[in-house]
């Protein structure tokens, strides 16, 4: 069992898992989303993402999430009693960023700054929102993101 | 102003989902008026604009068959239901998000349980679903979900019992006494949505043995 972003290899996650953690909290946290009319990860965001983008793009995506929604998650993922599951969830994400090597050679250039404008389009959109807003929204959008991370899974 | 409180005319507005057929239900409290109608919207998340569902609008009953606007098992959806009594106040709930890949229950299977002499074979036919691709072609349970497996386990006495499993669709508990009565259930799995069905049961008695008479 493996992520298989393009050139970059991702052991010992199990999906399953990230999924159960996720399913825990799920509905808490997609209950205190009431924004029904903006969604962070859009089409534009993860459709038709080539192999070779699909590295830089997890990667972006992943630090943003650690560095941004779960930092600031941590008492409110206590408050809804789902601390545990929110705990398996962003240890795998560091699992995974930590084993995510992308190429820096300049003919990629062009895949890593197509990675970077659908991440960019993302993180706007993050930004038009009130911050904590933002966090819930797109924490009750990791679904969406294990959805399309269960395309480079191989099991 | 005082606000007055509806939510007699609207409870419980959720999407009841089996085998991807999407339901739309909700309930009223019974003192609330009986001349309530109700109307239903729907849209995809992240999109503005609510669409009326046709053949939902001022309805009377309370429920509303969503499966086509619904029908894309990777999308995500809201569905609100506004109740109206006649001169009275009107109410609004929505759903939860809505994605019928991970909130469908899925039934048991289809299975047809043949008893011989010394073996019970059992044979699943996949489950079909609403959802259709772009040339019309219907999907079934195992389109939907490539890791779905089954399940079987053939009770054979109080303490005792067989288990097979796979993703064929055909498979035979051997080694059985003849002319004896088995209880067998059968499950469909779906690992990547750590997903059960209920169990298909079917209760066989296998055939005498007629090789001496």
């Amino acid at each position: 069992q493996e992520f298989q972003f393009g050139p970059c290899r991702v052991e010992g996650v199990v999906l399953q898992e990230l999924w159960e953690a996720f399913w825990a909290m799920k509905d808490i946290v997609q209950a205190k989303d009431n924004i029904t009319n903006v969604r962070l990860l859009r089409k534009e965001v993860l459709q038709n993402v080539s192999n070779a983008e699909s590295c830089y793009l997890i990667r972006a995506l992943l630090k943003f999430y650690l560095n941004t929604v779960f930092k600031n998650y941590q008492d409110k993922a206590a408050d809804f009693r789902v601390r545990k599951s929110f705990s398996t969830l962003a240890n795998n994400f560091v699992v995974i960023v930590s084993k995510l090597q992308p190429s820096q050679e300049n003919e990629m250039f062009s895949v890593s700054d197509s990675a970077r404008r659908r991440f960019l389009l993302f993180q706007r959109a993050f930004k038009q929102l009130d911050i904590e807003a933002a966090q819930t929204k797109a924490f009750g959008e990791v679904d969406i993101l294990l959805t399309w991370m269960e395309k480079f899974y191989q099991l | 102003h005082v606000a007055e409180d509806t939510s007699d005319l609207l409870q419980h507005v959720k999407f009841q989902s089996s085998n991807f057929e999407n339901i739309l239900t909700w309930d009223s409290r019974p003192e609330s008026a009986p001349d309530t109608v109700y109307s239903v919207e729907y849209k995809k998340y992240g999109e503005r604009e609510w669409l009326a569902k046709e053949g939902c609008q001022r309805i009377t009953r309370k429920s509303c068959n969503l499966t086509l606007e619904t029908g894309n098992p990777m999308e995500h959806y809201y569905a609100r239901v506004t109740a109206i009594s006649a001169g009275g106040p009107s109410a609004t709930k929505m759903t939860d998000r809505f994605s019928s890949l991970y909130h469908t229950t899925i039934k048991p299977p289809n299975v047809t349980c043949i008893p011989k002499v010394r073996s019970i074979q059992m044979i699943v036919r996949p489950s079909t679903t609403p959802i259709h691709t772009g040339d019309g072609h219907r999907l079934t349970l195992e389109d939907v979900f490539p890791d779905l497996s089954y399940h079987l386990e053939l009770q054979v006495n109080h303490t005792y019992q067989m288990h097979l499993g796979g993703k064929q669709r055909e498979y035979e508990f051997i080694g059985l006494t003849p002319d004896t009565e088995f209880l067998g259930a059968i499950r469909i799995f779906v690992p990547a949505l750590v997903r059960e069905s209920d169990p298909y049961m079917c209760r066989v008695k296998t055939l005498p043995d007629r090789t001496w008479t």
